[in-house]
């Protein structure tokens, strides 16, 4: 059943040309060079070092290796993340 | 991010360390609280560093209970913070606005009256002049009104030919330019020099009181000491400066120089004209031209005409009719008589140098000179004269 309605927004974004974020609520991560990402529509963060951050999404975890990172925003809706970053898993 | 900064640096933020060991719990909470947190960065495994507002820091309390950590400030960044410094340091603060107070105060006062060029006015009596109408040292300088003090010396000095008056941070200077004033003018309580007016060879020298420093036969230029003021007084081993007096004559030159074609254009109105109409509106203006003007040589004349003539009621009214007319001219070589052209030159030459002279003086020689270049009559007239070149220039006791 939850896959269907799933199914059903995503034909509506394509047909529609609307954004898929928005229609089915997923992350939306932005990479200025291998500087800062900034991930949007988060769900709170699960594990932070200088080196690994672990960011819980609607569909898994985004995992962020690097060196020297930190944290320059946190808010309810958007997480920017700085320093060198050198990988990106999505752990579904 | 500029703009954040420094928006954030007006409403005030602490640095602050939190010590514990699910500090992702703490971020995540603060989010949902809408507490704002930047800068975060790990210092060691279980303390981190971040930034938050005042008021955030204080709902970030709740968040902390919560959480079971420890939170400590680090350091508090901001103006409010800096207000609330100076209000417990009230005195240091007091002071550092009395420090720029007093600065702008002093830096507005008058300190120093420098009067310049006079030779002949004394300093002291210009200054007190300058005192008796309200300007003087320690006034403030918004106070003065340069055109009254032009007016003022003006007004008491008629001799003046030249005052500009400026003020430059403290001070105050005041440059003049005097025309010579018959040496009796000047006041004899003020120690003077005899200095030279012009160039010449001296031929008599009578100083009545001071040391003459030149002698017969020497050639002064303008501004030489003539007769000296200070005298070295041999009892004290020192100088006095007393009131020199004396004439002094010279030979001086006086010469003109004037040119003057001898084959000469005349301009005669053959009689043919043209007329072209035109109309102003205020200061533009559009010319009706019809064909080109057929003659080689012609001069222009313009005639404006209101086409509503409101003259008796003062008023310009702003539309025009211009009228332009074209006369023809025809150049006509003329060939002088050189005789008549050196006569009419020398009466030149002589009017010129007739202007530049003192009433008061012997004319020892006449000397002319005619020469003819390029079709050009030139004609010098040198006239020497002996006169007296003294004139009087009061000594400053300055240092320099």
């Amino acid at each position: 059943m939850k896959k269907q309605i799933e199914d059903v927004k995503y034909s509506i974004s394509k047909s529609l040309e609307l954004p898929m974020d928005i229609i089915m609520d997923l992350p939306k991560l932005n990479l200025v060079g291998d500087m800062e990402a900034s991930l949007q529509n988060h769900k709170g963060i699960i594990e932070y070092t200088e080196e690994v951050i672990r960011i819980n999404t609607r569909i898994g975890v985004f995992k962020i290796l690097g060196e020297n990172l930190e944290i320059k925003t946190i808010l309810s809706e958007e997480i920017i993340v700085a320093g060198l970053i050198k990988r990106i898993e999505i752990i579904s | 991010m500029l703009a954040i900064k420094i928006w954030n640096y007006f409403k005030g933020y602490v640095i602050i360390r939190v010590e514990g060991l699910t500090l992702e719990r703490l971020l995540n909470l603060s989010a949902a609280h809408n507490i704002y947190l930047w800068d975060v960065k790990r210092s060691s495994g279980i303390v981190l560093e971040m930034k938050s507002s005042t008021k955030g820091f204080k709902a970030l309390k709740q968040v902390v209970k919560k959480v079971g950590c420890k939170v400590t400030i680090k350091e508090k960044i901001g103006l409010p913070f800096l207000v609330y410094k100076l209000k417990e340091r009230k005195m240091w603060a007091a002071g550092f606005i009395l420090f720029w107070a007093i600065i702008i105060f002093l830096s507005s006062l008058i300190w120093k009256i420098e009067i310049i060029g006079n030779e002949q006015t004394p300093s002291e009596e210009i200054i007190s002049l300058l005192e008796d109408n309200n300007i003087n040292q320690g006034r403030l300088k918004y106070q003065i009104n340069k055109d009254n003090i032009k007016d003022i010396l003006n007004k008491n000095y008629d001799y003046l030919s030249f005052i500009s008056v400026t003020i430059k941070g403290t001070k105050l200077t005041i440059e003049i330019k005097e025309q010579d004033l018959p040496p009796e003018k000047v006041d004899k309580a003020y120690p003077c020099h005899i200095v030279a007016k012009k160039r010449g060879v001296i031929t008599k020298l009578i100083p009545k009181n001071g040391r003459a420093v030149v002698e017969k036969g020497r050639v002064v230029s303008q501004g030489d000491i003539l007769i000296t003021g200070i005298l070295s007084d041999e009892a004290s081993d020192g100088f006095m400066a007393v009131h020199a007096e004396g004439e002094v004559y010279a030979i001086t030159r006086y010469s003109s120089i004037v040119r003057e074609p001898i084959v000469k254009n005349e301009e005669k109105y053959t009689g043919n004209t043209i007329v072209q109409k035109g109309i102003k509106v205020g200061n533009k203006g559009v010319r009706f031209i019809r064909g080109s003007i057929p003659f080689d040589n012609y001069k222009e004349f313009e005639e404006e005409k209101s086409i509503i003539n409101l003259e008796k009621l003062n008023i310009d009214f702003p539309i025009k009719v211009i009228t332009y007319e074209y006369r023809e001219v025809k150049l006509e070589e003329i060939r002088q008589d050189i005789e008549f052209l050196k006569n009419s030159n020398y009466l030149e030459a002589a009017k010129m140098i007739n202007e530049e002279m003192p009433p008061d003086v012997q004319v020892q020689s006449k000397n002319t000179r005619h020469q003819v270049d390029n079709g050009i009559l030139t004609t010098q007239l040198i006239i020497e004269a002996i006169e007296d070149i003294g004139r009087k220039q009061i000594i400053e006791n300055r240092e320099d």
